[in-house]
């Protein structure tokens, strides 16, 4: 498995796990003080900042959780809450969504939330992750993602719930679904938003190779939709947002709703069998022994 | 529909044709006395060759059944049973598919098993073009086909059928559901196996014209997703196989299932129906005349 992941993506999902798993607050050696300290739904660290524009309508939402903008369970809280709060504020028409993090825009599910853990949990944790799929694919927002570094497995789920994806031209920064290669597997949903985004033999080769693109590879298979360089990322996705906001908004907003509701509503009728399939896959012996693996593996790469 | 072939593919379906009503092992002239000796079930003279490296787990089978490895019952039946058997040793992860037999990889469907035969047989013989694509659409094992020659039609379905498809770059090589061309229509599940792979506007151009695509062609519109030369084809496929082996098979496979099991299913619970159909349109006076008419106009061309 290490050399799959060694000839994988020149700085992808391995790399910026290792700093994960060196960071992850469950004990491990912390690197910065602060992160033995942090407690639950601490609002003194919050792990992402939104700001408004009112004047455009077009707001900001800033991934700022070290090491790597994992989605773990209260950063997925955090998410959905500003989500809805945008969502139900009327003077909020587009979001854009960055990283304030180096190199990273999300290195996405915090696998410290899927390791060692009651079945119970993992089942709050999944529901999670539902809901911030269900709220930012069926948003009504415009949405654009500002992929500003590497964005693995959720990170990259989150940036194909956006509207529009824009990379910043960086061969070494990639992105792509890669579960299979730590031995997990993709949801249905997960493969339902890339079969949307880049087709369906292009989404059957990724998600079974578990491939990571680089951002040229990624615009030519349609992944994302524009490279620029890094430091106008996020003026391109304002301007391109203006665009967006050029559209009468609720015919945008039908005309999504019409294309997004049935991939939607395949996850809406099937939410609590899903959370029970992800629950007795993940807490498998064989599944566990595949993720401490990986865990060891990149203990000792950063060793 | 003379003009139809000629102006169609340049070495494709009606060249390869040719051949074969020259050698039908039904009473037509013979060129190769061995043929005029040939038996149903003659294990003699297998159709296919099945070589299984157990230290790699990579299987390599071999069409070598001349002139044009025609999709004949007998064929099928032997392609069936070696996939079968390779499917159920645990030994066998990966399964590469080529030919033997120069320039052609399959010529598809033996056209002497729908012409002048009782429904009975046509029914037979239909069910064993579904178990062939069943059992290697859905198969576990990685499945590589290398193209080193014409492929239409039942051929190209083959090799749609595979996770990737290697093909010889040579522009004298061409590849398609061409069935239209013959006045005959490809089934649903070719269809959808089409549709699948190349997107459905492409699929729905390719079907109705029934295009057989050059070699380049077929890579440009993704029929196929590689092209290297003649004699590095298999060597390719054998590396690309490592990749593809290197990936954990239970997320590998499980990933497979959730692209295919719904494509599998619409046959699964259509099978009969699929048979009764496909009988009645065979037999039907207009289609038996159009198929007369095409192997008359291919003795012609080879007279």
């Amino acid at each position: 498995m290490a050399n799959v992941l060694r000839n994988s993506a020149k700085f992808g999902f391995s790399g910026v796990l290792s700093q994960l798993s060196i960071h992850s607050r469950h004990g491990r050696e912390c690197v910065s003080p602060c992160f033995s300290l942090q407690q639950r739904n601490n609002s003194t660290s919050t792990k992402i900042k939104v700001d408004l524009d009112s004047s455009t309508g077009v707001a900001v939402l800033r991934m700022q959780s070290p090491p790597v903008n994992s989605l773990s369970l209260d950063f997925l809280t955090e998410f959905c809450i500003n989500l809805e709060k945008l969502e139900m504020d009327r003077s909020c028409r587009g979001l854009i969504i960055t990283s304030t993090l180096s190199k990273v825009f999300s290195a996405g599910l915090d696998i410290m939330e899927m390791y060692g853990k009651s079945p119970e949990r993992c089942g709050e944790f999944w529901k999670a992750v539902q809901e911030m799929w269900l709220k930012l694919y069926g948003s009504n927002m415009a949405t654009i993602a500002a992929v500003n570094g590497s964005s693995p497995a959720g990170g990259c789920l989150m940036s194909i719930g956006c509207d529009y994806r824009i990379m910043a031209d960086n061969p070494r920064y990639s992105i792509g679904l890669n579960e299979t290669q730590l031995g997990i597997v993709a949801p249905f949903w997960f493969k339902d938003t890339l079969v949307n985004t880049v087709g369906n033999r292009a989404a059957e080769l990724s998600l079974e190779l578990g491939l990571l693109y680089s951002a040229p590879d990624a615009l030519k298979i349609g992944l994302v939709d524009q490279l620029v360089p890094e430091d106008q990322v996020l003026s391109t996705a304002q301007d391109t947002m203006s665009k967006w906001l050029a559209v009468p908004d609720h015919a945008r907003q039908i005309t999504k709703s019409m294309m997004r509701k049935p991939t939607i509503d395949k996850l809406l009728s099937n939410r609590e069998a899903d959370i029970t399939n992800f629950v007795s896959f993940i807490t498998k012996d064989s599944i566990q022994k595949s993720l401490r693996m990986y865990l060891e593996m990149l203990k000792s790469r950063k060793a």
